[in-house]
């Protein structure tokens, strides 16, 4: 199985349209949307000044194009293509071509975080402790995982023709609606309401809590939990009936 | 009637989509060495025996062994090496990426350089797997699937998108891996290149097996050659029947349509009769067309 994550890896280093968008990206809205701002401007309500709020909110962006864009698209064009159906006279066991997808997702996803880091510390002086960072790297590319799975869902459910413009929906509604490219807080009431019980936001709120250093609040523990539960198990479930259908 | 010696075995296996039985109570059993066809117009069932023994499908009924055990075992034993009709190739690597993935994924791999160049495809190495023109990507199946020591080779319609010279080339290797004491299967449907490939041809027709034999067996039985040509004044129509090797025989008006196994000895000894046949032609006979005077006979025969 470590054959095909190379692989999969070395395919992904290769395409550039997607390396871009996963690894430069992020770090270019970024500075699109802090570059301008006052380094000690705050997001009201969150003790944290815009740069360092954005920087989570780019991270967790960045994360979620590199693990939700590249797999769903490719699942779904390779089962259709019989690819999935080739791999399944290998010996390579069921779930590695999932596992391989998800795995070689996550080495793309950061690098992608870390640029951002990187770039809000170094042009936008955003000053974290040790520990900060260190949580926050891990929490982003942990939390990708319930992306991932969203994406392998996705490739499971959508045919090869459908996938992107699905895929595309979904990204933009949970990055916009979710508050990755602006914080919710500048939303209406209602739509706020809507907001926080989406995956992404909880998401960044993980990093923002980090950042604030305090505990979490459960309830975006919970939003993320439970998102992972119904993507992966969606996933699994899709997966099983493509199997026996194919 | 299933034993362990056999590498392939099916028993009482069905398969229906819907309404449908794409696989209809086939048994067989093929044996360690053979080169196997398995012939069969479109339609008639060859993609989903091959499905049911790779275990890509689950059979609605019956059971299917390979080397006495489920097929799934016998992929993870690395015995089974098999190249789909509807195999496809991961986009955006290369050729030679691809194989070494083959290889690394075989319990028993040879080295990636030996199977790019068994498979005639060592100056493509390089190329992207999405830049192939059809019958170089078959080749790169094929390529993946003898990646290794596998004992069965499954192959679906392998020259579909070759070129003549490709194509014997292809033949050529597969001889040789079936020299090397492989069993090799292969669905087509070419009369012909089962013919000048298999030692034992399957005929397949609507899910079911209609013959099992040689290749000269079952051209005999179809009755391979159409013989037409008309006729001038009477026709002598005991005479005609009587012709050797004659399979089928239609008269209408002047005009005398004969089958035959054997179309030179049929035709000399139709002029042995003393007749001046005109317009005579003698044409092969279409593998569906060779179906039909299969299941007709075989209809007959059940009558």
């Amino acid at each position: 199985m470590n054959s095909l994550i190379k692989l999969e890896l070395t395919r992904a280093l290769r395409n550039r349209k997607f390396l871009f968008f996963s690894v430069i990206y992020p770090s270019v809205l970024f500075l699109i949307i802090a570059g301008n701002a006052d380094s000690t401007a705050q997001v009201p309500g969150t003790g944290l000044t815009l740069p360092t709020y954005m920087m989570v909110s780019m991270a967790s962006f960045g994360a979620l194009t590199a693990v939700l864009m590249g797999n769903s698209e490719r699942i779904a064009k390779e089962r259709e293509g019989g690819w999935v159906r080739q791999l399944r006279l290998t010996t390579l066991p069921g779930r590695g071509y999932v596992l391989a997808k998800t795995a070689s997702a996550a080495v793309v996803s950061l690098p992608s975080l870390v640029i951002v880091f990187v770039i809000a510390a170094a042009v936008k002086d955003v000053r974290l402790d040790a520990w900060q960072w260190l949580a926050l790297t891990g929490a982003i590319w942990a939390g990708s995982l319930v992306f991932a799975a969203l994406g392998v869902a996705i490739g499971y459910l959508a045919s090869g023709d459908a996938v992107r413009p699905i895929t595309m929906i979904t990204y933009f509604g949970l990055s916009l609606l979710g508050g990755l490219w602006m914080p919710t807080t500048t939303f209406p009431a209602w739509l706020q309401d809507i907001a926080k019980w989406l995956p992404t936001h909880a998401y960044a709120a993980l990093g923002q809590a980090i950042e604030q250093s305090r505990a979490p609040h459960v309830q975006d523990v919970a939003v993320l939990v439970v998102s992972f539960a119904l993507f992966a198990g969606g996933a699994a479930w899709l997966y099983r009936k493509d199997t026996l259908k194919a | 009637m299933t034993t362990t010696a056999s590498v392939v075995a099916f028993d009482q296996v069905s398969k229906a989509y819907d309404a449908v039985r794409a696989v209809d109570a086939l048994t067989l059993a093929l044996r360690p060495g053979e080169t196997v066809a398995l012939l069969g117009p479109n339609g008639a069932g060859k993609s989903t025996a091959l499905d049911l023994l790779l275990g890509l499908k689950k059979p609605d009924s019956g059971t299917v062994r390979l080397f006495g055990t489920g097929p799934r075992e016998a992929i993870v034993a690395g015995r089974v090496g098999a190249m789909l009709q509807s195999g496809g190739l991961m986009d955006g690597v290369t050729v030679a990426e691809l194989v070494r993935l083959a290889c690394a994924l075989h319990p028993k791999p040879y080295r990636p350089s030996e199977v790019l160049a068994r498979a005639g495809i060592a100056q493509l190495a390089d190329r992207r797997v999405d830049k192939l023109s059809g019958g170089q990507a078959q080749r790169v199946r094929f390529a993946l699937a003898t990646a290794g020591e596998s004992d069965l080779i499954v192959l679906d319609e392998p020259t579909t998108g070759m070129d003549v010279t490709t194509r014997q080339a292809f033949w050529a290797t597969m001889r040789e891996q079936a020299g090397q004491g492989r069993t090799v299967l292969f669905a087509t449907h070419y009369l012909e290149e089962a013919d000048a490939a298999a030692d034992r041809v399957l005929v397949l027709h609507r899910g079911r097996l209609l013959a099992d034999g040689t290749a000269a067996e079952i051209k005999a039985r179809a009755g391979a050659r159409r013989i037409s040509f008309d006729l001038e004044g009477a026709i002598d129509r005991p005479a005609l029947r009587a012709l050797p090797f004659l399979t089928a025989l239609d008269v209408s008006g002047r005009t005398v349509r004969i089958r035959s196994s054997d179309a030179d000895a049929t035709v000399h000894a139709l002029y042995g009769l003393g007749v001046y046949p005109r317009n005579l032609e003698v044409a092969g006979l279409g593998l569906e067309q060779a179906f039909v005077a299969l299941t007709t006979a075989e209809e007959a025969k059940s009558r």
